[in-house]
């Protein structure tokens, strides 16, 4: 007999729906899975097996093959487990076939038929075309959040076959998770003296722009790194589902619903470059830099960054999207994200003051091409961080807290959408020079930057961005000036380490 | 081979590995020139001439020289030193320059590509550290430019920083050549961004070595290079030097030598005028010009005026705010933000105003006073 039954596996972070067809006829008593399951799919053949036996039912003593269809992509994961074991049902007639039509199943079994979420729920109850889903009580949350498909749940196999046949009342879904108290977000107003980095957080954050920050150790880049968050606006409805979808294909928890605050995300110097850009062996999982997509990644000690890592970085940078090819798949995942980085200005920490620095010219050289130009190119905000001095420590006036901050960031970020843009720093260039011409001054500080050799075109129109970004935030309109355009440039001043010792 | 100068033989025995002065002296002074060569070749040269040990088993110094010495053949080396127009002079020979004749740690041997009769008048020693600040570089330019304009040549060891814009600085006087000291040998360009002027200063004045050609820059041949500067020259200027470096060697041998020492003074705060300011705390004369130099040479200053004239604009309004809380020595721009309570866009503004007027200098975010107008490096 035969039984067709809905789900859904994952590709990266997107859902692929899944046919699970079960039959049960004459032959030697067996249970094949075909159709390019993977090692945890294969292995739903003794979960599905033991989950059916301790719930009371009958294990089919005949020939069983499951097929997944379509069956040239390969199927991931044990999200699969509660279709075929209702498949098996229905096609060992335990289970009458009109009771599973037009409905999906998304779960992974366990032994004792409990039903158990699955990463990616969100994304998989979105690629089922049913009108119904049932999933594991976990899930439930997640797939309320799609908003097509009427959501059921059970907690077990027993549950949800009495459900199905009509002898019991569909189990009452679980309440919404309740949103844990958040510790409260670091706040600007605890950052004492650094009047420049605060500013550039401001702009990096109004504007979109990228930021590196250079300082020796103790500087506090990581603490002013940390909140950067704090500044962006919270995330529109469709980057907030996009981040949830990542968030929820990576198996991450997400413990207050939809990801409505940008996320932050700080991956270790010693992250491989697959862990950095997403993909590994068969299912593609998302990275760093998907996981931080609507948000910041956070780069710390960018100098111990595989060179490889780095490089791998500046695609995504460029496209907000990283795009990963293997033999069999390819996937898209959305990388959209704020790049923050710190460095020490070299090896031995001390470089930034001058002749200060006691590392070999050797050391130096290396340090110097571990962050690549290229790279190095894509940062509109560059910085030196140095230790505030203790007068500004101990008596610096408080700053502006974080909530005020957050709000010219929010003006600033209206008027670049009403010129069509996400940020200042995704304007394209015809735009920009529509919209924001350079005023008489500005023009004449710029042409002197440039025959000075200390400007290049492109580097010219990173700092157009970020001048009409300053301008933004003092809310001010027209040509741009003079003064918005010289602290653009030196807030993107060439790092001392690149400049390297001044040569006469 | 018979028809091989006794030249030829030195410059082979120079390029071996762990010869230093002092050994290749004592390998010359007990066999000669020829015979040394044989001694190592066969590997019987006496253990005893490995001076100055160290951590070196002489007899294992024996052996790596005759391995090193397989591979050289003194004839078509020589050759190669002719052909690339390399002046060679071994001690007691009439071309050996004289200062070096009379020193008490000569070299063996001198290489130089240039015009050797340029050592004939006054020299001044220009040196100081690679990690220089502007203040630094500026000064040692202009010292350069206003001593060789006064007719002293200018000895320095083209290194980064100090050293080359010391040099740059008498290139551009086009007065007086200059006399540069190389610690590699001459076809051995180091630092290699320093390539141009390194040609510049043997065009226009002299670039000496004690080693052959291809013997690669090893770091203690830069000590050793700086008792020659200090040895050539008639006054050692020591412009900016951490409270350790090489330029506090040359301080040293030059002292020992009974050669004056002036340091230029620098901030007490600056860990870049540590060295200078101990030298003065020592009891060395300042240097403040050209002409505090001149004066140790027993020459007349300058002609000109101490100072010239004042010709930048007057810097006014924020400007003018910004330089005065602008102190003498590199400032972040960030503290000038905070001194003078403008915001970025203003200080900015300003300092781009004072760079393009001459006043101050940027660096990677970094400001400079520049003290007087000079000829910009």
């Amino acid at each position: 007999m035969l039984a067709t039954v809905s789900s859904a596996t994952l590709l990266g972070v997107d859902g692929f729906p899944v046919t699970v067809e079960v039959h049960v006829g004459q032959g030697l008593p067996g249970f094949t899975v075909v159709g390019l399951p993977d090692a945890s799919c294969r292995e739903a053949r003794d979960r599905v097996r033991a989950a059916l036996l301790t719930s009371g039912f009958a294990w089919p003593d005949k020939r069983t093959t499951v097929n997944l269809a379509p069956t040239s992509v390969r199927k991931i994961g044990s999200s699969l487990d509660l279709a075929i074991a209702v498949g098996v049902l229905v096609a060992s007639g335990q289970l009458p076939a009109d009771a599973v039509a037009e409905r999906g199943f998304i779960g992974e079994l366990g032994l004792d038929g409990t039903l158990r979420h699955v990463p990616g729920a969100l994304s998989l109850v979105d690629a089922v075309e049913t009108a119904e889903v049932v999933v594991a009580p976990g899930s439930v949350f997640e797939a309320n959040l799609v908003g097509r498909p009427r959501v059921r749940c059970a907690p077990d196999l027993a549950a949800l076959v009495d459900a199905l046949t009509g002898e019991a009342p569909w189990p009452r879904p679980p309440d919404d998770p309740v949103p844990p108290a958040e510790p409260p977000a670091p706040d600007l107003a605890d950052v004492r003296g650094h009047p420049l980095a605060r500013a550039a957080l401001e702009v990096a954050a109004a504007g979109g722009h990228h930021l590196l920050m250079v300082g020796p150790p103790g500087s506090g880049k990581t603490m002013l790194a940390q909140r950067l968050p704090g500044l962006l606006p919270d995330l529109d409805d469709a980057s907030a589902l996009e981040a949830t979808r990542v968030h929820s294909a990576a198996g991450l928890a997400l413990p207050g619903g939809l990801v409505r605050r940008p996320p932050f995300r700080a991956p270790h110097h010693g992250t491989s470059a697959v862990a950095m850009v997403g993909g590994g062996s068969g299912r593609l999982r998302p990275g760093e830099i998907s996981l931080a997509s609507g948000g910041v990644l956070f780069l710390d000690e960018l100098g111990e960054f595989a060179p490889l890592v780095l490089d791998s970085l500046r695609q995504p940078l460029e496209e907000g999207v990283i795009r990963i090819a293997r033999a069999e798949t390819r996937v898209t995942l959305p990388a959209r994200f704020l790049l923050v980085a710190a460095m020490n200005p070299c090896p031995c920490g001390e470089g930034v003051t001058p002749a200060a620095c006691r590392c070999s010219d050797r050391s130096l050289d290396r340090y110097r091409r571990r962050v690549s130009g290229p790279l190095l190119d894509r940062f509109d905000l560059r910085l030196e961080v140095l230790r505030p001095d203790p007068e500004q420590l101990l008596r610096g006036e408080a700053a502006d807290p974080s909530a005020v901050v957050a709000e010219r960031v929010a003006a600033a970020r209206r008027r670049a959408a009403e010129r069509g843009a996400r940020t200042n720093a995704e304007l394209p260039t015809p735009v920009l020079e529509r919209v924001a011409p350079l005023g008489p001054e500005a023009s004449a500080l710029v042409e002197r930057a440039l025959r000075q050799g200390r400007l290049t075109a492109r580097g010219l129109r990173r700092v157009w961005r970020v001048a009409l970004t300053l301008a933004d935030l003092d809310g001010c309109e027209g040509p741009l000036r003079a003064e918005h355009v010289a602290s653009a440039f030196h807030l993107r001043s060439d790092p001392g380490f690149v400049v390297g010792p001044q040569a006469a | 081979m018979a028809a091989l100068p006794p030249e030829a033989h030195v410059v082979a025995l120079a390029r071996l590995p762990r010869v230093g002065p002092g050994r290749l002296r004592a390998l010359l002074e007990r066999y000669g020139p020829t015979e040394a060569w044989r001694a190592v070749v066969a590997g019987t040269v006496d253990p005893a001439l490995v001076v100055h040990p160290g951590n070196d088993d002489p007899a294992a110094v024996v052996r790596s020289w005759q391995r090193a010495a397989a591979a050289i053949d003194p004839a078509a080396y020589w050759q190669a030193h002719v052909e690339a127009g390399i002046g060679v002079a071994v001690r007691g020979s009439d071309a050996f320059p004289a200062p070096f004749a009379a020193d008490d740690d000569p070299p063996a041997v001198v290489f130089w590509q240039g015009d050797l009769d340029h050592l004939a008048g006054l020299r001044a020693a220009v040196v100081g550290t690679r990690r220089a600040t502007r203040y630094g570089l500026d000064v040692a330019h202009r010292l350069g430019c206003d001593l060789a304009r006064a007719g002293v040549a200018v000895v320095s060891g083209l290194a980064l920083g100090i050293d080359g814009a010391a040099h740059a600085g008498a290139l551009a006087a086009e007065a007086a050549p200059p006399v540069a000291v190389v610690g590699s040998g001459l076809d051995r360009v180091y630092p290699r961004a320093h390539g141009p002027l390194w040609r510049e200063v043997a065009r226009a004045g002299v670039v000496l070595s004690e080693y052959p050609l291809g013997a690669p820059a090893a770091a203690w041949q830069f000590p050793a290079r700086n008792r020659l500067i200090a040895a050539l020259a008639d006054v050692v200027v020591v412009v900016e030097s951490q409270a350790t470096g090489g330029a506090m060697g040359t301080a040293m041998e030059a002292a020992r030598r009974g050669v004056p020492v002036l340091a230029v003074p620098g901030p007490v705060t600056a860990a870049s005028s540590d060295g200078t300011n101990q030298l003065l705390f020592d009891g060395c004369p300042p240097a403040r010009d050209a002409a505090d130099v001149l004066v140790v040479l027993g020459l007349e200053a300058a002609t000109e005026g101490r100072t010239a004239a004042e010709r930048r604009p007057t810097p006014r309004g924020d400007a003018a705010t910004v330089l005065n809380e602008a102190p003498w020595g590199p400032v972040p721009v960030e503290q000038l933000v905070l001194a003078t309570g403008l915001d970025l866009g203003r200080v900015a503004l300003a300092l781009d105003q004072l760079e393009a007027d001459g006043w101050v200098s940027r660096r990677a975010g970094w400001v400079e006073r520049i003290a007087r107008p000079g000829v910009r490096p």
